[in-house]
């Protein structure tokens, strides 16, 4: 059964002319994860909010098609039933603290005591999820007082709290530094691991080929291509249309022309599957 | 580093024990009566035998001194100055300074009004030291203020600092562009533009993401809102509400009665 | 323009030290790189270049200069800097008034500011966009405005911070190609990055710091091959070079080019 159902969704934002998506469908399964790639502008962002509610709840604007998540149908439903099934984090870490709360502990709970989570049931709920994603430590600090990767980490662990049935991640490690990526992943892995829905847009191919179950490369609107990360990320079409792919990639693509990689061998994606292929 | 907005001195306390509404009504009370008041010296016997003992009650004598030499008395100082010297009552002229009289009453209008302020003043700081804001926001907001009104409150508090932050980036960007502001201050009015432009462009921009990640997270359902924390509101708290609140009504009173 | 550090310390007024003695000298139309982790000292570095933070003790020399000697925007003229996050300059009406405003502050005649925005614009791949509120634009295109306002001081130094990041693929090409104009027109090219690829792609020297101090300095072939001590500041080497040492290649490998050709050997 499918968690997230898009048939045939075409939307424009209000006052624009050019829709940002174009009859887009796409399914998620339940424990499924899925990584969306394309470049900016490509309407990755649009396609998060859209899954997630705020189109067109948030942001008005034009939608066609229909829209299903955990069973609600979007034109059926508003925003404050959606964001129950769905987490949404994104770029932007600072944004995402409430500035409500002066502790983390407290902000974790921000969204339990929105919803009307009995105060019996908070502590033991956002102890959990603080173990989950391994911020146990930073409970009395501030949230402004964090670095980069632990305040995304707190925005990740304050959307799990409300126990989404899917959760949508935009970019979350794009502002992040090497060490701040690497807390993230390692969080995002966990949760996947766990049986979470996700859907995660990235840049960072290498990570998606070794993690995700499905890709599904996104160009000016429309779904260009969607298969197992091992088919998409080595396709000559991603390279056509400006999309980034891994260095192993492109290399073993120009090594394949040169004559220095066999042709009946996949494109390699990560480090060891280039390894394996240009050892022979 | 976290910059602290708020007054909030963390310790515990008679003041600090005390419901957030109590002290609100507190604060309130005190400052209706010295200015309602009928008697004059009203505003300095609160002072003195109500602001003083309160601050030691509270623990929090050495910051609230700290504060009124900062603020205070300066404050209430300027007042007194002004009055005196701006305020046309009285005959008995004490001196006169360049072309303006300064009598006895206007003397004695300015002392009442200066300690007035001061009153006024201090009461609200002694509020603010022994009242963490996210718990009076809390208590006000279970009592009914709109959840909306206290987030403004709370989360300007803290991301104001982080403004500050942005805004001096914005300055250093704007300088390494070539934008003067080290001459003339006539040049500097009109760099205005350049320093408040990506401020508040900027701003616009994440307030929408915040809006959204505040939604995301159930900010504006309509369900009856939980606490975390429970803030206690004890028998004696409500007594003493009742009491200030006759305090105040009798002071009116009295004011009506005898004017 | 010769830019000369000598026995940097910088202390903030906290106390805390972030610069613990740094010299450096980088000769003009040297393209250079400075990594490593968080806290290093990279952006503190960066900031004493054009006189945003002053020394506590040492000195900074850019050309004849000596940066506690001139305002920051006396500075401006020699030493370009482009701020990682593009909204926390732009505030024009239009994209052709943004880019005008450095070279009009740097007091150049009307004439030549509207010659050197012409340039930035066809530099930056925005000559079709010279009357478009930077605001209605992408961040990808707001990236590159504030790319362009910086090249249109045409100064002989210009620095990027983080360039690369929040960027795509395509406009990390773009970035890359600008550098590449730069440093073909005989401009010193400075950047902090974390993105390790894109460094081995553009630059010729890597400068890694740690906790103050300089811990390699030199081409980035030698530098980037040393991964046991990038990995103390948290640096990972780029993918090709990691391939090519597992591949067991001798030399350190920085691009594709170099890669395949080493692979024919």
């Amino acid at each position: 059964m499918a968690l997230v159902n898009l048939q045939n969704v075409t939307y424009t934002y209000p006052i624009t002319h050019s829709p940002v998506l174009q009859n887009i469908s796409m399914q998620v399964n339940e424990g499924e994860f899925v990584a969306i790639i394309g470049p900016n502008g490509a309407g990755k962002s649009t396609l998060c909010y859209t899954i997630a509610g705020f189109v067109p709840h948030f942001f008005k604007g034009e939608l066609t098609g229909t829209v299903e998540v955990a069973g609600q149908e979007s034109s059926k439903s508003n925003l404050h039933e959606w964001v129950l099934n769905v987490g949404l984090a994104f770029q932007n870490p600072f944004n995402q603290i409430s500035g409500a709360k002066y502790t983390v502990f407290e902000e974790i709970a921000f969204g339990l005591e929105n919803t009307g989570v009995p105060r019996e049931e908070m502590k033991p709920r956002v102890e959990e999820a603080m173990k989950l994603t391994g911020i146990g430590d930073l409970a009395d600090r501030s949230p402004y007082s964090l670095s980069g990767g632990q305040q995304q980490r707190v925005a990740l662990t304050s959307i799990l709290v409300m126990q989404p049935k899917v959760l949508v991640l935009d970019e979350p490690t794009s502002q992040m530094d090497p060490i701040g990526t690497r807390e993230v992943f390692g969080v995002i892995r966990t949760m996947a691991e766990n049986g979470m829905t996700v859907v995660l847009v990235e840049h960072k191919v290498e990570w998606i080929a070794r993690f995700a179950d499905r890709v599904i490369a996104l160009h000016e609107g429309k779904i260009l291509m969607e298969g197992k990360p091992s088919e998409v990320l080595t396709s000559d079409l991603l390279a056509e249309n400006g999309f980034g792919i891994s260095r192993y990639t492109s290399t073993a693509r120009e090594a394949r022309n040169q004559g220095l990689w066999s042709k009946a061998r996949q494109l390699a994606i990560t480090l060891d599957e280039a390894v394996a292929g240009f050892k022979q | 580093m976290h910059e602290r907005l708020s007054y909030y001195v963390k310790r515990d306390s008679a003041l600090h024990r005390l419901n957030p509404l109590t002290k609100f009504i507190l604060v309130l009370s005190i400052i209706l009566i010295s200015f309602v008041s009928p008697w004059y010296w009203t505003a300095h016997l609160l002072l003195l035998l109500g602001i003083v003992p309160l601050c030691f009650l509270g623990r929090v004598s050495r910051e609230f001194f700290a504060s009124a030499i900062r603020l205070i008395i300066p404050a209430a100082g300027f007042i007194f100055v002004m009055q005196s010297l701006f305020q046309p009552v009285g005959q008995t002229i004490i001196f006169k300074f360049w072309f303006l009289d300064v009598t006895q009453e206007s003397l004695a209008f300015a002392f009442r009004i200066a300690t007035r302020i001061a009153v006024m003043i201090s009461a609200f700081t002694l509020l603010l030291m022994t009242t963490h804001p996210s718990e009076l926001m809390s208590d006000l907001t279970r009592r009914g203020l709109p959840g909306q009104f206290a987030y403004v409150i709370i989360s300007t508090l803290q991301i104001l600092p982080q403004m500050q932050a942005k805004a001096q980036t914005i300055i250093n960007a704007q300088r390494s562009r070539g934008l003067d502001t080290e001459s003339s201050f006539l040049k500097r009015a009109g760099s205005l533009i350049p320093l408040v432009g990506p401020l508040v462009f900027g701003s616009l921009v994440e307030v929408e993401e915040r809006a959204i990640a505040i939604e995301a997270r159930g900010f504006t359902s309509t369900h009856v809102k939980t606490s975390l924390h429970d803030v206690p509101d004890s028998s004696f708290d409500k007594v003493m509400r009742w009491f200030l609140v006759a305090l105040v009504v009798i002071t009116l009173i009295l004011k009506i009665w005898l004017s | 323009m010769k830019i000369e550090i000598l026995d940097l310390q910088y202390s903030y007024p906290t106390g805390v030290t972030a610069l613990n003695g740094i010299s450096l000298t980088i000769e003009a139309g040297e393209q250079v790189a400075i990594v490593g982790q968080n806290g290093a000292g990279k952006t503190t570095l960066v900031k004493h270049l054009n006189g945003l933070l002053q020394p506590t003790s040492g000195y900074v020399r850019i050309g004849d200069w000596d940066t506690r000697q001139h305002a920051v925007a006396k500075l401006a003229h020699r030493v370009g800097y482009v701020f990682q996050n593009p909204d926390e300059q732009l505030f024009s009406k239009n994209v052709g008034i943004e880019v005008a405003f450095g070279p009009k502050n740097l007091g150049r005649s009307g004439e030549q500011v509207q010659a050197l925005v012409k340039d930035a614009l066809a530099m930056t791949e925005l000559a079709d966009r010279t009357e478009t509120n930077p605001y209605d634009l992408s961040p990808t295109w707001r990236k590159m405005v504030a790319i362009a306002s910086i090249i249109a001081m045409d100064t002989p130094i210009v620095i990027f911070d983080e360039p690369t990041t929040g960027q795509d693929a395509v406009n990390i090409a773009r970035i890359a190609r600008v550098i590449e104009r730069l440093s073909a027109q005989g401009k010193t090219v400075i950047t902090i990055t974390h993105d390790i690829d894109f460094c081995a792609e553009n630059f010729a020297r890597v400068v890694a710091l740690t906790q103050g101090r300089v811990l390699l300095d030199g081409k980035a072939t030698d530098v980037l091959g040393q991964a046991e001590i990038l990995a103390t500041t948290y640096v990972d080497p780029p993918q090709l070079t990691r391939l090519g040492k597992r591949l067991g290649l001798d030399q350190t490998i920085t691009n594709q080019a170099e890669f395949l050709a080493a692979l024919k050997k």
